[in-house]
């Protein structure tokens, strides 16, 4: 008994498959319209900040489900394609390929260790993609390549610049500062805040009387912090992640050591209390984009997504990933399409007033200013019981527009 | 300024001991087979997430990512150090029977890549069970800072000193003094020889690897609460232990120790110069040490005959 497979004449199969070609573009219009597709790309379980890299995912998850909810853009719904980097250079690049070229994506959020994003940022500038930096903080992650050329590289982010030249003012102004000295880690990071560290200081008229480094994984920093002490350090500027600032202070408990400590926004992150302990902690003084003082607005998002927090400090990398991504959707929708280039020049125009959670856009990007949150936009923090709380002291009060130099 | 100097050989020593203890290691399988356990990092890792595991589980205090101080309290610390302990121990001989003995005696460098695939093997079955993320684990005796004579030292870096030297003292009198360690020192000579004397050699070798690896389970356990348990902690640690063994010649355990407590030491003090240094001067000195004295400065003289 011959089987329904031998029924199939060569012909007939001919046929079948011309008919089914004449019918593809139908087919095609029936259906809805095809996603637009957004990557992230950066770490989320390996280095002290893959818990921010975790928040902002849930960002850009939440602001996902907003735009989908509104009927997206172009009446094309939103996805996402994660990549996890686990905060290595060469991986790191690899996934920025992989999205581009594979996952066909329009445009790229994070990375979560500024490394990376300086590893690799080449490549969305040849291949044309924009992308929203929402964690890694390097000052020259959003500088072109070169002067002139196009740049792809957004961020609605804390900026190591921004940040330095704010607690270098708080250095400057504050009659109790005496000398100053940096300590900083030996990564990408440390050392790209490093140079800004002695760039600013320059432009503000300070002096470092001591420049010591420490590696990432160290724990114990007591032989450096000496020399500091030697030198009679009364403030240090400290530029590393969140374990060694933790590390950091432990060895200034066991020297009982203890100048005014300006850190990185890194302080924030959960692996910083837990590396110090809640008393060591209450000592830095640190700057992030999102107040502990919310307004109702953002305390409704912060109830909205807490649950999928780590912990309570990774609420601003959620709150940049959601502005990016909306920033990143208006863009389209003012673009028309999600070509790179046209969103591109539609970031750096955008039109109209966009309430953002961090603050309100208004026309947040230009050619040159590729910065959504600037100095203006610097929230002072320390921790207190545990918890981030508002910083605030007479020092703080007295600074102006015009101490923010550099 | 004598503070300073006193500081930096505290917190030498105590870095150092792990050192010592991770060489000392090394050394134990090199005598008896003349082979090294390359994934001894991964061992270090494995023996401190283990730790934690313990210790989460019989105390029952706080998160696995963020456990209570009063979770390594008590009895459960020197718990928690005896099935480390005992679990490395028999991952060591499952090492030596996957990865060493099918390539021993063999001519070639099998065991080299066995050794290693053994552990990105261990290593990624742990990072499938505990994830990637590091974690805290409490010491045993608190966390405030001890003054001695104006250096700062925490309880658990003393700890990890003590147990060090205490360790490496038993080992040392258990190689020198007793029937067991004769026998080990027999198979280490001589392989063929010691098992025409009647020393069951596949059995002393076994023993070696069990106590090497054991030695990596609670060198991890011992720092976790000063670094944090990671599964990446020990790669760094092993590498410089290994320097320290190569640098006291990989034959002599005493001085492998000497090796491990030297590189601790060298590590705070060249800090105290410039700490961007420390890597570069730290590895320019063991070439130095290896073009003087090829086979380290305590290791025995080796000719080879061609």
């Amino acid at each position: 008994m011959p089987s329904i497979s031998d029924d199939i004449t060569r012909r007939g199969f001919g046929r079948g498959t011309l008919a089914a070609l004449l019918a593809a573009p139908a087919i095609a219009r029936a259906q809805p319209r095809e996603e637009i597709r957004l990557g992230f790309n950066g770490d989320l379980a390996a280095s002290p900040s893959a818990q921010s890299g975790r928040a902002a995912v849930v960002g850009i998850r939440a602001a996902i489900e907003d735009l989908n909810r509104e009927g997206g853009v172009l009446g094309r719904a939103f996805s996402l394609i994660v990549r996890d980097d686990l905060s290595q250079p060469p991986k790191s690049i690899q996934n920025m390929s992989d999205l581009i070229d594979n996952e066909r994506v329009v445009a790229v959020l994070g990375p979560t260790n500024s490394g990376n994003a300086l590893a690799w940022r080449h490549i969305p500038n040849q291949k044309r993609v924009p992308v929203m930096g929402c964690i890694g903080s390097a000052t020259d992650i959003t500088r072109p390549i070169r002067a002139g050329a196009d740049n792809y590289m957004f961020r609605v982010g804390s900026v190591d610049r921004t940040q330095v030249i704010a607690l270098m003012a708080y250095a400057k102004k504050n009659p109790r500062s005496g000398r100053i000295g940096f300590l900083t880690e030996t990564t990408g990071y440390g050392q790209a805040g490093l140079r800004d560290l002695q760039e600013v200081a320059q432009a503000q008229g300070l002096t470092a009387a001591a420049n010591e480094r420490f590696n990432v994984n160290d724990t114990d920093m007591t032989s450096q912090l000496a020399k500091l002490r030697t030198a009679g350090v009364e403030t240090a500027l400290v530029w590393a992640q969140g374990t060694p600032i933790g590390q950091l202070m432990r060895s200034m408990d066991k020297i009982g050591y203890f100048p005014t400590v300006l850190t990185s926004w890194a302080a924030d992150n959960l692996s910083f209390i837990n590396a110090a302990g809640p008393t060591l902690a209450e000592r830095p003084i640190f700057l992030r984009t999102v107040s502990e003082d919310r307004t109702p607005r953002q305390q409704a998002f912060f109830d909205r997504i807490r649950p999928q927090l780590d912990a309570d400090s990774a609420y601003s990398f959620a709150v940049h990933g959601y502005d990016g991504t909306m920033l990143l959707a208006r863009a389209m929708q003012q673009a028309g399409n999600t070509e790179g280039p046209a969103v591109r020049a539609a970031l750096e125009d955008l039109q109209g007033r966009l309430d953002g959670y961090a603050k309100t856009y208004e026309r947040p990007f230009t050619r040159d200013q590729h910065e959504a949150l600037t100095a203006a936009d610097q929230r002072w923090t320390c921790w207190r019981g545990g918890r981030l709380a508002a910083f605030d002291d007479a020092v703080v009060a007295g600074l102006r527009p015009e101490d923010f130099r550099g | 300024m004598l503070a300073t100097y006193l500081q930096v050989l505290v917190s030498g020593l105590a870095i150092g001991g792990v050192y010592a203890l991770i060489a000392l290691s090394f050394s134990i399988t090199f005598t008896t087979t003349k082979t090294l356990n390359f994934a001894q990092g991964e061992f270090i890792g494995v023996g401190a997430f283990l730790g934690v595991t313990v210790l989460y589980l019989v105390s029952g205090e706080g998160s696995f990512a963020a456990l209570a101080p009063a979770a390594a309290g008590g009895a459960r610390y020197p718990l928690a150090a005896a099935v480390v302990g005992a679990v490395l121990g028999a991952l060591g001989i499952l090492l030596f029977l996957a990865a060493i003995r099918p390539f021993a005696g063999k001519p070639g460098m099998s065991w080299v890549m066995s050794t290693i695939g053994f552990g990105i093997i261990l290593q990624s079955l742990g990072l499938a069970v505990w994830g990637p993320a590091p974690v805290n684990m409490p010491s045993p005796f608190g966390d405030d800072v001890m003054r001695l004579a104006g250096a700062g030292v925490r309880p658990q870096e003393i700890l990890v000193l003590a147990v060090a030297v205490v360790l490496m003292a038993a080992l040392d009198l258990l190689m020198r003094r007793t029937r067991l360690g004769k026998a080990m020192r027999a198979v280490a000579h001589n392989p063929q020889v010691a098992a025409l004397m009647g020393i069951n050699v596949a059995a002393v070798m076994l023993g070696a690897f069990a106590l090497s690896s054991a030695l990596a389970g609670v060198g991890g356990l011992l720092v976790a609460p000063i670094a944090s348990a990671s599964l990446f902690m020990g790669m760094g640690i092993a590498l410089k232990a290994f320097s320290g063994a190569i640098m006291g010649g990989l034959d002599n355990p005493r001085g492998c120790i000497f090796g491990g407590f030297a590189l601790g030491l060298l590590e705070a003090g060249v800090a105290l110069w410039e700490a961007q240094w420390r890597e570069i001067v730290i590895f320019l000195l063991i070439i130095l040490v290896l073009a003087i004295r090829p086979n380290g400065l305590f290791g025995a003289r080796a000719l080879d005959k061609v």
